[in-house]
């Protein structure tokens, strides 16, 4: 009797694997591309600090670990024991709700990111992204719109007029700065007619969307930075007016996860400049296969976010505004109507 | 033994839990009395709607619901709740009578939607099936048979701006006379 139920319940799961099939590929995927963009975010860190030192005409951390490469690991162990302290006025829930948000909008942000063209193995063609969703530019901002929340809400919960004034400031910065992203991006869409990501990667095999477009360009990446939060446009986390903002009152792991949120959504930004503006994966003749092409653009992004971030000073929060609505977006508005007059006739 | 198909009936158990879980948002929108949870909920109900357009397979109307409601207006809400300070209301003593009121009318409503409308029916129109739900459909049908009435709701829209403007300038010099 025993032997018969186990033989169904077997059976019944060869069935369901092999019905399923496309549902195992994307739970694959969907673990290794968690995995791996939560494991570069230390990595990423570490850059951070030894370029930032560069720049600064100092050494950085070089003492953990060759090169201090083992800095990120002793850091995360470090923040992972940490004692975490809530004060007793905050929301509760909300407090713990607001780094789960920003983390959980920041990894699911990058699932439509197509990193490679798709190859052939075993028997099966595999594509390199996690979901090839047919508008998947539009879902990416609107994750990253969702992202907001995490921000607002640890400002609002954490009962601390600094907070408060950080998690307001991200708010009106983002909703500024996402009209520039978008109607930049649109400059784009109109060229290739399409949403889709890989589309727009195959429009541009062989020219770059930054030749013909290098206003759209520097807009999108100029939004993109105050997208970020990434100084000169942090803000909201301005440390020497607002005391770190939203995340003032957050220790040990719960901060961690703020900036894990944020490094994690300079590689999706840096990863939809690839895409939009710099062929994606196309190697333009250069010998690398396409996902080293897509890596090393990808990588060199990041290294200009860092270098923003250490030879701009941080702007002025009215100047801010002024600059997101009275010069980013006529320009964008602007390169929209040329762009689409250009196409139309 | 035949053994069903499983498929089918999962998209049919997510489809029942995401349209549950609309519901008890949308009812804690009403019941929850910190405005903050309220628009918390409010938030969670959108995020579910597009959930079942996604499940339907109108993925451009599923995004466009994330950006626009569950993005660019509850984040306004929130920031207006930030602003004013969240603080709790205390709960009025006709608030039962009026849910009462209110819950029967809506039954009612219902009741007479449904004698309206009649059974479910599939959607039925000339857009191919590969297009379906993709920007291009929608496109396709606003821009050729509904051109008119778009641009009028655009024009409808601008309008409403201006008057908003209009309207707000207006009560405000009212009060710096008032004020003198």
């Amino acid at each position: 009797m025993a032997t018969e139920t186990l033989n169904q319940i077997w059976k019944f799961t060869v069935l369901f694997l092999s019905e399923n099939v496309p549902l195992i590929v994307g739970s694959v995927k969907a673990v290794v591309i968690a995995v791996a963009i939560m494991a570069t975010v230390p990595m990423l860190v570490w850059l951070e600090r030894r370029l930032m030192g560069r720049f600064q005409v100092r050494l950085g951390p070089n003492r953990v670990g060759p090169l201090g490469l083992a800095q990120p690991l002793a850091d995360t162990v470090k923040l992972l024991f940490k004692e975490s302290i809530i004060q007793s006025s905050a929301d509760k829930f909300l407090f713990h709700l607001a780094p789960a948000i920003v983390v959980f909008t920041a990894i699911v942000g990058f699932a439509v990111i197509p990193f490679g063209a798709p190859f052939e193995a075993f028997g099966q063609s595999i594509e390199m992204w996690g979901a090839n969703v047919n508008s998947g530019i539009l879902f990416v901002f609107a994750i990253s719109g969702m992202g907001i929340y995490g921000m607002v809400l640890a400002g609002l919960a954490s009962n601390n007029k600094y907070s408060l004034m950080g998690g307001l400031r991200a708010s009106a910065q983002m909703i500024s700065y996402e009209l520039t992203l978008g109607l930049s991006a649109l400059s784009i869409i109109v060229l290739t007619g399409s949403l889709n990501l890989t589309d727009m990667v195959k429009a541009q095999e062989t020219v770059p969307f930054i030749l013909i477009q290098p206003l759209a360009f520097f807009l999108f990446y100029i939004a993109g930075v105050a997208e970020t939060n990434r100084a000169p446009f942090d803000l909201p986390e301005a440390e020497q007016e607002l005391v770190a903002g939203f995340h003032t009152e957050y220790t040990g792991m719960k901060f961690a996860m703020f900036f894990m949120g944020e490094y994690i959504n300079m590689v999706t930004m840096s990863a939809l400049v690839t895409l939009l503006f710099l062929g994606g994966w196309n190697a333009y003749g250069v010998p690398v296969w396409p996902i080293v092409a897509f890596a090393l653009k990808v990588g060199f992004l990041l290294c200009v976010f860092i270098w923003l971030r250490s030879t701009f000073p941080r702007i002025r929060y009215d100047r801010l505004m002024t600059f997101g609505w009275k010069v980013l977006l006529p320009l964008c508005f602007l390169n929209l109507l040329i762009t689409s007059a250009l196409k139309v006739i | 033994m035949e053994i069903a198909t499983v498929f089918d009936f999962a998209h049919d158990t997510v489809i029942f839990v995401v349209g549950v879980t609309a519901v008890l948002a949308s009812l804690g929108v009403i019941l929850c009395s910190s405005p903050i949870y309220c628009a918390l909920y409010l938030i969670s109900h959108m995020i579910c709607l597009a959930l079942l357009f996604l499940l339907y397979n109108a993925e451009f109307l599923a995004v466009v619901q994330i950006i626009v409601y569950a993005g660019a207006v509850m984040i306004l809400f929130l920031f207006i709740i930030a602003l004013l300070g969240g603080k709790k209301e205390a709960p009025e003593n006709s608030f039962h009578r009026a849910a009462a009121f209110a819950f029967v009318f809506v039954m009612l409503g219902e009741l007479y939607l449904l004698a309206t409308v009649g059974p479910t029916q599939q959607v039925r129109g000339e857009i191919p099936a590969e297009l379906f739900g993709t920007a291009k459909a929608i496109g396709i049908e606003l821009f050729s048979k509904h051109l008119v009435v778009f641009e009028l709701a655009s024009v409808l829209l601008l309008v409403a701006a201006v008057g908003v403007m209009c309207l707000a300038k207006f009560s405000f010099t009212l009060i710096k006379k008032r004020a003198r």
